[in-house]
């Protein structure tokens, strides 16, 4: 909902250089360039949500700034998020500032803990939220990397969060520019995180975890699913982890992406994500021989010690929580570690109007494909670019083939090409669009 | 719209820093009598083996001196133990007539330790947070946030945690009269 806003304006000279040195001199920006915010911009953020510009959404920690739906809105305006990613930011502050999320820790810790975004629902296409290949670094979506920095500008500017004076993280951590991911639903053999987490599979859900981090792990030793689970879980169970330094392993959650081709053969072992969740956890321990006698008498004093000599990681199958995502080349699966003292919270965003006029993304790659097949037969392909949500336009990068066609003389001409391609989009794609068309002949 | 935000060649943006709060500083307090007979709290939490062995050591101090010591020992923040540790920390806060709270020598622990030393100086009684020297701006940062910026800290040496147990010994009694200076004991 648009309204009056009441922050306060800023004049300055209309130069992006300009823009961009004032938010470092002033230590509102978070080093990279930003697009101004202003009101244009903030008013076309706050019409996609049923919020109007004074609407509290809590307090943000550290120093307990008010989250106005307005703030929010000119943090995600300097973030280039796009208007349809808007209610994605809101649900993630509404998560945030939810008491057992404990940011107030996450924001002041000395750990580089961040609260990273995971987004189930029909939305993730169509927003560009990245969950197949590269979705944790690379694959450069558009709202995967803006709707995250949105949130993290917004724990700077409306929280007050500023390293060396309310944050003391001694590393601080990539994902502090803001990490947003999605969950690749279509190919996970088990129920979504939002669906495990009490939504439907239709809404567009929100979930917050306070994560340490991305950390890798590979294996190409273990066919069985067994003896890769296995591996997993004695890969989560590290002993330099937070929990290992925690009274209990009662709180909090850890996060394992697991790639689509590892989830298909895992499911063979546990269809249920349950079952999967009970054996993770049944070998999510270290023996107390491998740390060291002082180490040794902490972990018993803290009674994390079993009968058997074993210290769990967690105290419970559920705190392992697995999600799919990633690329099909498989050998990979990523953990979230937990800071532990903080727990996962799951908001379901709200809209002024669902995107029902947007394009999904099945149709728009249909579209892609219809137009590439204008160009295959001479030996080139299209691949799409980008495409906005709310269906302005569309963006293709033509490819020019093997080395026969590497000239491009034997691809019809660009002012010929172009229309055509428009043409096959128009069959698929509704309204009345832009077409981009990057064309490396015309350089 | 954009005629506001565009102004020939100058560019019109909103501020995006929240307006933070600025209520009139709380009031600290003193005890203003001997120890005999008074509720001395000591919070620890579950991590720093340096406090817990300064704790334990002005525990004795403080029974020799006549008072009761209440030690708490903090559980989880969240989870299924979150919210016993809450109650308890309540209870505890309110069973006290004075406290240290410690210990800040972490960016979370030292938030913690100064907003459990604002819940007990909220209750208007005398309150000490022990905090390492490497983080008292984030403590005194953190107070004066949280409308408490006269909160009294007790300062230690920073790293305070590697040191031996003899010598952990000895700063704690070398602390222990500043301790009750800050408190406000009287003699």
């Amino acid at each position: 909902m648009s309204g009056t806003l009441r922050s306060r304006s800023i004049e300055l000279e209309n130069d992006p250089e300009v823009l961009y040195a004032r938010s470092l001199e002033e230590g509102w920006g978070d080093g990279a360039p930003l697009l101004p915010p202003t009101d244009a911009r903030v008013h076309a953020l706050l019409a996609a949500t049923p919020h109007p510009p004074e609407h509290v959404l809590g307090r943000l920690p550290p120093r307990h700034g008010v989250a106005t739906v307005e703030l929010a809105a000119i943090n995600a305006a300097m973030a280039g998020c796009q208007a349809t990613a808007f209610p994605l930011v809101i649900a993630a502050l509404e998560a945030i500032v939810q008491p057992e999320f404990n940011a107030v820790a996450i924001t002041t810790t000395t750990s580089g803990v961040f609260p990273i975004l995971l987004v189930n629902g029909p939305t993730r296409d169509v927003l560009q939220i990245d969950y197949q290949a590269g979705c944790f670094g690379g694959a450069a979506g558009r709202g995967s990397m803006t709707i995250g920095r949105a949130v993290s500008l917004c724990l700077r500017n409306v929280g007050g969060q500023r390293v060396g004076a309310t944050s003391r993280s001694v590393f601080g951590q990539a994902g502090r520019f803001g990490q947003c991911l999605g969950e690749w639903e279509e190919r996970s053999p088990w129920p979504s995180l939002a669906v495990r987490r009490g939504f439907r599979a239709a809404d567009e859900v929100v979930s917050v975890h306070g994560s340490k981090g991305n950390f890798p792990v590979a294996d190409t030793n273990n066919d069985d699913p067994r003896d890769l689970t296995y591996m997993l879980a004695k890969s989560l169970a590290y002993p330099m982890s937070n929990y290992y330094l925690e009274l209990t392993g009662d709180c909090g959650q850890v996060v394992l992406a697991i790639n689509p081709m590892w989830a298909e053969r895992l499911a063979r072992a546990f269809p249920q994500v349950e079952s999967f969740q009970q054996y993770l956890w049944e070998h999510a321990w270290q023996p107390i021989e491998l740390w060291r006698s002082a180490n040794q008498a902490v972990l018993r004093k803290k009674q994390r010690v079993d009968a058997q000599g074993r210290v769990f990681l967690v105290n419970r199958p559920e705190q392992l929580v697995p999600i799919v995502c990633g690329g099909l080349g498989g050998l990979h699966a990523m953990f979230l570690p937990s800071w532990c003292q903080s727990e996962m919270q799951s908001v379901a965003t709200l809209r002024t109007a669902p995107l029902t006029g947007a394009w999904t993304a099945a149709a728009v790659a249909t579209a892609v494909d219809a137009a590439a097949r204008l160009v295959r037969s001479d030996g080139a392909d299209l691949v799409l670019v980008g495409a906005d949500p709310d269906g302005t336009w569309i963006e293709l990068r033509l490819l020019l083939g093997d080395a026969e066609c590497a000239t491009g003389a034997c691809v019809m001409p660009g002012e010929h090409l172009e229309p055509l391609i428009a043409a096959a989009l128009r069959r698929h794609l509704s309204g009345a669009f832009a077409v981009r068309l990057m064309d490396p002949r015309q350089r | 719209m954009s005629s506001t935000s565009r102004a020939g060649d100058r560019l019109v943006i909103r501020d995006p820093v929240a307006v933070f709060d600025s209520e009139p500083p709380a009031a600290a307090f003193v005890l203003g009598r001997p120890l005999r007979g008074v509720r001395v709290g000591v919070r620890q939490d579950a991590t720093w083996r340096s406090w817990h062995i300064i704790a334990a050591d002005w525990v004795t101090r403080l029974r020799d001196d006549g008072a009761e010591p209440l030690l708490l020992q903090m559980g989880e923040r969240t989870g299924p133990e979150g919210e016993k540790s809450r109650r308890d920390l309540a209870g505890w806060m309110a069973d006290v007539d004075c406290a240290a709270v410690g210990l800040g020598t972490c960016g979370s622990c030292t938030m913690w330790s100064v907003r459990d030393a604002v819940g007990v100086e909220e209750l208007r009684k005398p309150v000490v947070a022990a905090i390492c020297e490497e983080f008292v701006s984030h403590a005194r940062t953190t107070a004066s946030f949280l409308g408490h910026p006269d909160l009294k800290l007790l300062v230690f040496p920073y790293p305070l945690e590697t040191r031996p147990d003899d010598e952990l010994r000895a700063i704690a009694a070398a602390w222990y009269p500043q301790f009750l200076a800050l408190l406000g004991v009287t003699s």
